[in-house]
C-alpha cells in the first residue's frame, strides 16, 4: 500500500439483480499504475464490478471511491466521474453512422470541450500509432473485430483517462485477432495506463497484471501477484478454475 | 463480376458446370414463359370483365370521355397547385414537430414531465381522430374564434389540419426509431461522459432517423393524397376543382383526370421508399458479415 490515495476504491460493494446476488462485499483498491486483471467464470461479477466502477450500475451497499472522494453518493454527478475513467466493452459499442475518426472525437469535442483540430490531431496520433492510420475515415462496419476493438480502445483513451477499465474486450474475436488487441493492452500497461481488466487470456494476465483477482459467486476469493495466484493458487476454488482454463 | 465474364488465370469452367448454366437458362426461359402466360391471362382476363360488361359504354361515356378530361385539365392543374403547395408545405413542419413530440416522450428530465404528458395525449388523441374530421374542426371552428394575428382562411387551417395529424403519426415512427437503437449504443456513450441530451444529438437519433426514412416516406405518400380531403371544406384544390366541373358538366372523367395526377405524384416517391429500403437492407446485411 502506498500513502497516496488509491485511483480508485471498492468497499463492501453488493450488487444484486432482484434475488441474485451478483457483488457480494467486494473491495478493491487500484493505486496509479496498477494492472489489475479481474479473472474468474461467466457470471461472476466480473462485467458487473467494472459497471459498478464506471458507474454504468448503481450499487445496493457499500462505497466507491475516486481519488478519495466517494463516488457512490447520488448527488455526485456520474459524468463528472465518467470524464476521467475510460471503458471498452466486450462488444465495441462503436457509432456505426460515424467514421473511426468522428469516433474517436466525438467526447473529446462535446465532453472536454477540445477544439475539432485539437482533438483530430491526437485521435490521429493514437490510431497511427496503433496501426489504423488508413482507416481513419471508414466506418465501423468496413472494420474487422479486432480494428474496432482497437478504435474502441483509441476511442477510450482519446479523453486522457486516468483509469481505463476494460470489459472482456477480446472475447468476441476470433482467436487469430486477439493478438493484435492484447499487444496493445500489453504496451499500455508497459507504460504506465492505471487498468483494471476482466479476461479470459491467463497467459496475457500472467504477463501484464500487477495483481490478480479471482472472483467467484459475486465474491474476491483470492487476489495478489499474477505468480502466486495463477501459478500457487490458495484456494481450492481458484485451482479448479486454472485447471480448466489453462492450456495444460 | 458474374461467372460469365471471362474466365479467370488459369481457369476455364469445367463441362459440368457448363451444363448447370445450360439448365439453369433452360429454367429462366420456362419462367419467364410462365410468367408472360400468366400475365396476359390475368390482364386479359379483368379487360374482358371490364369491357364486356352491360355497363361498359356508359361508363366509358362518362368516366373516359376525352373530350371532358381536356376541357377540366387547366382548372385541374390550377387546383392541383394547391394540393402540391399545401404537401410541400406541410412536410417539413410536421418533421420538426413529430421529432419534438418523440424527443419530449423520450425524455427523462423532470422539468419536461408535463410537456412529456401532453405529448402522450396528444399522439394519442390525434391519432384516434379521422384526418378529415381533423380537418373540419380545423377550417371551420378557429376561424370562428376570431384570433387576433392569425390567418382565418381554410387553406391555412386545413394545412394546420394535416399537420396536427400528420405529425402524430411522425411521432411515433421517430419513436420507434429512437427505442430501436440498440442500448449498448446508450452505454457507451455513458461511458465516454456524454449527457443524455448529447447522447440523443450526436449518436441515437442519428441512427434512428435513418432507419425510419422508409416508413416516414410511407406516412409521406399518405401525406400527399390526403391533401385531397382540404376539398371537403370548399377549397379549390383538384378534387374540389373536379366536383365542381363533373357537377355542372354531369360528366365524372375530371375525378380520373385528378386520380392520375395523385398517382403521379405519388408513384416516384414509392419507388424512392422501395429504392431506400432496399439499400438499408443490403447495409444492415453486410454490417452481418
Amino acid at each position: 500500500m502506498t500513502a497516496a490515495a488509491p485511483v480508485i476504491e471498492a468497499r463492501n460493494v453488493r450488487k444484486t439483480y432482484g434475488d441474485r446476488v451478483v457483488l457480494d462485499d467486494v473491495a478493491l483498491a487500484v493505486h496509479a499504475g496498477d494492472v489489475v486483471c479481474l479473472i474468474g467464470a461467466s457470471g461472476s461479477g466480473k462485467s458487473t464490478l467494472l459497471r459498478c466502477l464506471d458507474l454504468l450500475e448503481d450499487i445496493d451497499d457499500g462505497v466507491i471511491e475516486l481519488n478519495g472522494r466517494e463516488v457512490s453518493d447520488p448527488l455526485v454527478d456520474p459524468r463528472e466521474v465518467r470524464r476521467s475513467i475510460g471503458m471498452v466493452f466486450q462488444a465495441y459499442n462503436l457509432f456505426p453512422h460515424l467514421s473511426v475518426l468522428d469516433n474517436c472525437t466525438l467526447a473529446p469535442r462535446k465532453v472536454h470541450g477540445r477544439s475539432r483540430a485539437e482533438a483530430e490531431a491526437g485521435a490521429r496520433e493514437l490510431l497511427v500509432r496503433f496501426g489504423l492510420g488508413d482507416r481513419v475515415d471508414q466506418h465501423p462496419d468496413r472494420l474487422s473485430g479486432g480494428q474496432q476493438q482497437r478504435v474502441a480502445l483509441v476511442r477510450a483513451l482519446c479523453t486522457g483517462p486516468r483509469l481505463l477499465l476494460l470489459d472482456e474486450i477480446t472475447a468476441a474475436l476470433d482467436p487469430e485477432l486477439v493478438g493484435e488487441v492484447l499487444d496493445i493492452v500489453r504496451d499500455l500497461a508497459r507504460a504506465g495506463t492505471t487498468m483494471v481488466l476482466a479476461t479470459h487470456e491467463m497467459v496475457f494476465a500472467r504477463d501484464v497484471a500487477t495483481r490478480v483477482c479471482f472472483l467467484d459467486g459475486g465474491r474476491i476469493l483470492e487476489s495478489g501477484p499474477p505468480e502466486q495466484v495463477l501459478v500457487t493458487p490458495e484456494q481450492p476454488r481458484t485451482r479448479e478454475f486454472l485447471r480448466r482454463v489453462l492450456p495444460r | 463480376m458474374s461467372a460469365d465474364e471471362a474466365p479467370a488465370r488459369g481457369w476455364t469452367p469445367s463441362p459440368r458446370e457448363l451444363e448447370r448454366r445450360s439448365a439453369r437458362a433452360r429454367q429462366t426461359r420456362r419462367r419467364v414463359a410462365a410468367a408472360s402466360v400468366a400475365t396476359v391471362a390475368v390482364v386479359g382476363g379483368l379487360a374482358a370483365v371490364v369491357l364486356l360488361s352491360p355497363g361498359w359504354p356508359r361508363v366509358r361515356e362518362s368516366f373516359f370521355d376525352g373530350f371532358h378530361a381536356r376541357e377540366s385539365l387547366p382548372a385541374i392543374v390550377d387546383g392541383f397547385w394547391i394540393n402540391v403547395k399545401m404537401f410541400l408545405i406541410a412536410e417539413p413542419l410536421i418533421l420538426v414537430l413529430g421529432l419534438a413530440i418523440a424527443l419530449v416522450r423520450s425524455s427523462r428530465s423532470p422539468w419536461l414531465v408535463p410537456l412529456r404528458g401532453i405529448g402522450v395525449v396528444y399522439t394519442d388523441v390525434v391519432r384516434g381522430v379521422p384526418t378529415l374530421l381533423l380537418v373540419f374542426l380545423f377550417a371551420f371552428g378557429m376561424p370562428a374564434l376570431d384570433l387576433q394575428g392569425i390567418p382565418s382562411s381554410s387553406f391555412f387551417w386545413a394545412t394546420v389540419a394535416l399537420v396536427v395529424s400528420y405529425s402524430a403519426y411522425v411521432a411515433e415512427v421517430f419513436r420507434a426509431g429512437i427505442d430501436s437503437v440498440h442500448p449498448s449504443q446508450w452505454l457507451s456513450s455513458q461511458a465516454l461522459a456524454l449527457s443524455r441530451g448529447q447522447t440523443l444529438r450526436h449518436v441515437v437519433v442519428p441512427q434512428a432517423v435513418r432507419r425510419v426514412v422508409p416508413p416516414l416516406l410511407n406516412d409521406f405518400v399518405s401525406l400527399q393524397k390526403d391533401t385531397a380531403l382540404v376539398a371537403s371544406v370548399s377549397i379549390f384544390d383538384a378534387l374540389f376543382t373536379a366536383r365542381d366541373y363533373a357537377n355542372y358538366n354531369f360528366n365524372y372523367t375530371p375525378y380520373v383526370v385528378v386520380a392520375c395526377f395523385f398517382v403521379a405524384m405519388t408513384v416516384p416517391l414509392a419507388r424512392l421508399c422501395d429504392w431506400l429500403a432496399a439499400r438499408i437492407a443490403r447495409r444492415e446485411r453486410a454490417g452481418v458479415l
